[in-house]
């Protein structure tokens, strides 16, 4: 392999990682924010209200 | 200052109970040097028969074979107590975490200590190695990375004797933070042993004695959180 | 939506410095094409050691405080610092292999302690992955994150010594080594990189960390309905108790 392919094959995973890294972790909190929605619309009106974060 | 008496009295009732199970449960720690000769001769297979190369090996594999031994003693030190519950009998007395955190890892030292004093005969012997002259940094690497292991050891026993998957716990967590003891006990070997060329040993021993004032100031510190789960 | 600010800017930034250390910069003398994967490469490192530090700090503050919020800190930076680490290694051997010739050596042993430092952020991860209780998980966290915090400036002495005590390298070719009239320009891609990469990082760390916290908040509501429906299931009352759970 020339040496432009190991630039190729570096900043390629290095910068294409970031991108991959990036759309799980947006995907990530998408779905943590709709089971967090699911979770507040299944709860029943006179269950114990969840704990003050701290 | 009765404080610090206190705490020390702790201490050494500590390593002392921990020295005496040691001693006791005599099987156990035979056992674990047992292993540790074993690991040196397995070591002669897979690298051998080329005595020179041997030889030139031998700094790293000594303290290869001291490190897996190690860990099996410091996993065993934890062991007892939270398998009898004693761990938690311990966190409830109302003394100085940094008391007990001390009075442990001084037997693991002490177990450390012996177990590198008795691996270096071994290694004289199966791999002829004059250890004459070089004698005194020798032992310095070994006291200092016996207490180096020890510290490190202790409060990462501590942390992992409660944890499912305890056995590659402890070995996953911990190779990586001694590998600068690793480095430094072995480059004190060398000198030791082969002459020292270039004058390195008093910088690797200087680091092999930050490194365990460092890891025994923050197990110290950081032990009591582990202790009271 | 500051959020989304940052993120534009990093991803513009980051674009422009890739064009830049590509194809606008000249080719080192010595090393070539090959010198130029050494800004991402460098920028990888510098953010691995930013996220563990960030993270062997916000340890201490768990321990200090006990608020969870720095334990969500410190998870995120480790995550992040792990996936950095990873490509600073990445980024290591693709500049080996043209340079020094072999992907992976040991006379200077910069990429091996880079991969120490891979180790410790992967044990971390483990280690969480083993506790349930949050507050011990936390605890453990914690001291496992600030032991590797401080054992990296002791690797990096190690590797001084080990360096600096053997004169001499004989890997690589020695016409090989950073031609002595690197321009300017190699500084300012560097640096562009790293300010990119920087920007990119604080995203990324805002972002992970509300992940943390959102996922703690289920962690939260599933234990609380599990409380809920065994007192459902012990209690013959209609409603369930209202007595405040301690939030640990």
């Amino acid at each position: 392999m020339t040496d432009v392919g190991y630039v190729i094959a570096g900043y390629g995973v290095i910068l294409g990682g970031i991108v991959v890294y990036v759309a799980l972790l947006l995907r990530r909190l998408r779905v943590a924010r709709e089971a967090l929605r699911r979770d507040a619309d299944a709860t029943p009106p006179d269950a114990t209200p969840p704990d003050a974060r701290r | 200052m009765s404080e610090l008496r206190r705490g020390l009295a702790v201490a050494l009732a500590i390593a002392r109970k921990d020295a005496t199970s040691e001693l006791r449960g005599r099987q156990a720690a035979g056992s674990t040097l047992f292993f540790a000769a074993i690991v040196l001769l397995l070591f002669g297979f897979a690298l051998g028969p080329d005595a020179q190369r041997l030889a030139q090996a031998v700094p790293g594999l000594l303290w290869l074979a001291i490190v897996f031994g190690g860990l099996l003693t410091m996993a065993r030190l934890h062991q007892l107590e939270a398998e009898d519950g004693a761990l938690e009998q311990l966190a409830l007395y109302p003394v100085d975490r940094r008391a007990i955190y001390a009075g442990k890892a001084l037997a693991g030292a002490a177990a450390m200590l012996v177990l590198g004093g008795l691996l270096v005969p071994v290694v004289a012997v199966l791999y002829a190695v004059p250890v004459g002259a070089g004698w005194l940094p020798l032992l310095a690497a070994v006291v200092l990375g016996a207490i180096g292991f020890a510290a490190v050891g202790t409060a990462y026993a501590g942390l992992t004797v409660r944890m499912r998957a305890r056995e590659v716990m402890l070995p996953l967590l911990m190779l990586p933070i001694v590998a600068p003891l690793l480095l430094a006990a072995v480059k004190v070997t060398v000198t030791a042993l082969g002459g020292d060329p270039f004058g390195e040993q008093w910088a690797w021993l200087q680091l092999l004695a930050g490194f365990d004032v460092i890891m025994l100031v923050v197990g110290a510190g950081t032990y009591g959180f582990l202790l009271e789960e | 939506m500051k959020t989304r600010v940052v993120g534009s800017v990093a991803l513009l930034a980051v674009i422009a410095a890739a064009i830049f250390g590509l194809f606008v910069v000249p080719a080192d003398l010595n090393q070539g094409d090959a010198q130029r994967v050494m800004y991402v490469h460098v920028g990888s490192a510098w953010l691995g050691e930013l996220s563990f530090g960030l993270a062997a700090l916000a340890g201490l503050g768990y321990l200090w405080r006990r608020d969870l919020r720095f334990d969500a800190l410190a998870h995120s930076a480790v995550e992040v610092g792990v996936l950095f680490t990873a490509f600073a290694i990445w980024g290591g051997m693709m500049w080996g292999k043209p340079v020094w010739g072999v992907f992976w050596q040991w006379e200077d042993p910069r990429l091996a302690t880079t991969a120490l430092l891979l180790a410790l952020g992967v044990g971390y991860l483990l280690l969480r992955r083993l506790s349930d209780d949050p507050a011990r998980r936390a605890s453990r966290a914690a001291v496992v994150g600030l032991i590797a915090g401080l054992d990296i400036p002791i690797i990096h002495f190690s590797v001084v010594w080990w360096r600096g005590l053997h004169q001499g390298f004989t890997i690589g070719d020695p016409g090989k080594v950073l031609h002595p009239s690197a321009p300017l320009q190699f500084v300012a891609a560097l640096l562009g990189m790293l300010a990119a990469f920087t920007l990119t990082w604080t995203w990324l760390m805002i972002r992970r960390y509300q992940l943390a916290r959102l996922e703690s908040q289920i962690e939260d509501d599933v234990r609380m309905s599990r409380i809920n429906a065994a007192r459902g299931a012990a209690t013959t009352s209609t409603g369930p108790s209202t007595e405040p759970e301690p939030a640990r």
